[in-house]
């Protein structure tokens, strides 16, 4: 792919639909053109004449801005700075001018910056060229006919991969990025939508809603968490003509691959034979490494080895077909698609008055892949039942749903790894 | 434990989790009310199906080769009393 997002819309026929979507959460679903969106992203682009060149924040108020916005200033603006919510701007990112380029020939080679959740709950700014993150872009001759759902929040990796799939492509988008999850579904079903990509998560709802039975989906795709053979089975099953794949990626190393056999993990061959550009590895720690043609960033560089391999953290299982995947090394606990740092909810437990030690883990869930479990160690006389209603209570006050613990358990000691370390059980 | 029995245990762990998860369940909560219609989101369910695994013993929907997503309350009791069936069988 090469070109700005502009220039690779041209392609396609002014006046196809590019974009339905709703302006308030009852209003109908409104149609915009491929020409309607190069006129209104052109009046954009005008209107920041003094932008050419610099770093630019995009804040996300509705779709269809949000993509003139992208198409207004990728190949216009050095960096393209993409807010993750809708409302805060993190501390000293409104206005970023340190890439300002000397050069003022178009287009310019815009870099992509997306936030990612640092351990901390910091968002951390990772760069991408538009062609790393259009890499596995299909575009097959029917792709123009398809309609993308987008149930994913846009600014994020994962929606910004179904926005940039439908563009050029030159496919219909359809948002249902916002609204209660039936509204939703709606949505998906009034739009007929016949290629989506979601979360195991999601798609064990949708299933569940009994709606999903209403679309004749022609391309499915899975990712964001681990994808299960029993889900990949019943989806195969739904719409058995359809296009069937589970995606690798991460906001951190890029889009890295497609898995398109039906089958959880992926196949083993690949540590050997690689996947187009990509090399894999596998450590002794059961780590799996990725080496791509395009060099990771500096940010990523403690993480890199010698031979230009990133430890991607995951850890994986090798069978004789399949590389299957276990969770994150690291112990991120993955609740639906939301990540969830046990160091976070432990030190939120650890404030309650009569708490000695404590110990955040995930258990693995059949609904939304894993669940928020915690033990803890309680200073002589305390009442347990009455030490874990006081945690409940500290924990519903302090942080989110996802990252509540589901179950509290006061046990006597907590185990320690060889190093001192509390053992992360994945 | 009888179907009956099994039933209201699922009804039980479904006020309770309710609570737990900080769900508003509609009342009343009948047979054909669908799951994601009854107040309890998918965090609500996903934590019900883990405390139905605690009480029982078993998690159908990890057991499954081809997963079965129930839309009524019903259907998803229904399943339970399958599994239950072929365990108690052996």
């Amino acid at each position: 792919m090469s070109g700005s997002l502009l220039a690779l819309m041209e392609r396609h026929p002014g006046d196809s639909p590019a974009l339905k979507y709703r302006q308030t959460a009852t209003a109908p679903l409104v149609t915009v053109s491929y020409r309607q969106l190069q006129q209104l992203a052109l009046a954009k682009r005008r209107q920041a004449a003094n932008l050419q060149q610099q770093a630019v924040n995009i804040r996300y108020r509705d779709i269809a801005d949000f993509i003139c916005s992208l198409l207004a200033y990728d190949g216009f603006c050095s960096a393209l700075y993409l807010l993750p919510d809708h409302n805060v701007a993190p501390a000293g990112m409104l206005f970023i001018a340190s890439e300002t380029m000397t050069d003022q020939r178009l287009p310019v080679d815009s870099r992509w910056y997306l936030a990612t959740s640092g351990t901390t709950g910091t968002p951390k700014w990772i760069g991408h060229s538009l062609q790393q993150l259009t890499k596995t872009v299909s575009t097959r001759a029917s792709g123009n006919t398809l309609c993308w759902g987008l149930v994913y929040q846009p600014f994020r990796f994962a929606g910004l991969q179904v926005v940039l799939q439908s563009l050029i492509s030159g496919a219909c988008l359809i948002d249902a990025s916002d609204g209660d999850i039936e509204q939703r579904f709606d949505t998906l079903v009034e739009g007929n939508v016949t290629a989506l990509s979601a979360t195991p998560s999601l798609w064990r709802q949708f299933l569940f809603s009994g709606k999903a039975t209403a679309l004749q989906l022609q391309q499915l795709t899975l990712g964001g968490e681990i994808a299960d053979q029993p889900l990949l089975n019943r989806l195969s099953q739904l719409y058995p003509t359809a296009q069937l794949r589970h995606i690798y990626a991460s906001t951190e190393a890029g889009v890295a691959f497609a898995v398109n056999d039906g089958k959880a993990g992926f196949p083993r061959d690949y540590l050997e034979q690689g996947y187009y550009d990509l090399q894999f590895k596998v450590d002794a720690k059961h780590h799996l490494w990725l080496k791509n043609s395009a060099l990771f960033g500096p940010e990523l560089a403690t993480r890199v080895d010698a031979a230009g391999f990133l430890d991607t953290e995951d850890l994986v299982e090798l069978t004789p077909e399949r590389v299957l995947f276990l969770g994150r090394a690291s112990g991120v606990i993955n609740v639906g698609g939301n990540k969830v740092h046990p160091e976070q909810v432990e030190q939120v437990v650890l404030q309650v008055p009569g708490v000695a030690a404590c110990r955040v883990y995930g258990k693995s869930s059949s609904i939304l892949g894993q669940l928020v479990m915690a033990e803890l160690v309680a200073e002589p006389d305390t009442v347990p039942e009455e030490l874990i209603g006081r945690v409940k209570a500290h924990c519903q006050q302090q942080l989110q749903r996802h990252q509540i613990p589901f179950k509290i358990q006061v046990v006597a000691a907590l185990p320690l790894a060889g190093s001192g370390k509390q053992v992360r059980i994945v | 434990m009888t179907k009956t029995d099994l039933h209201h245990q699922i009804r039980n762990c479904l006020q309770q989790v309710a609570e737990l998860a900080n769900c508003q369940l509609i009342e009343p909560v009948t047979d054909d009310t669908v799951l994601l219609q009854s107040g309890l989101d998918s965090l609500g369910f996903a934590m019900l199906v883990a405390q139905l695994e605690e009480e029982l013993g078993f998690d159908p929907f990890s057991e499954m080769e081809i997963a079965v997503y129930p839309r009524t309350f019903a259907e998803f009791v229904s399943i339970y009393q399958q599994y239950q069936l072929k365990y108690a069988g052996g």
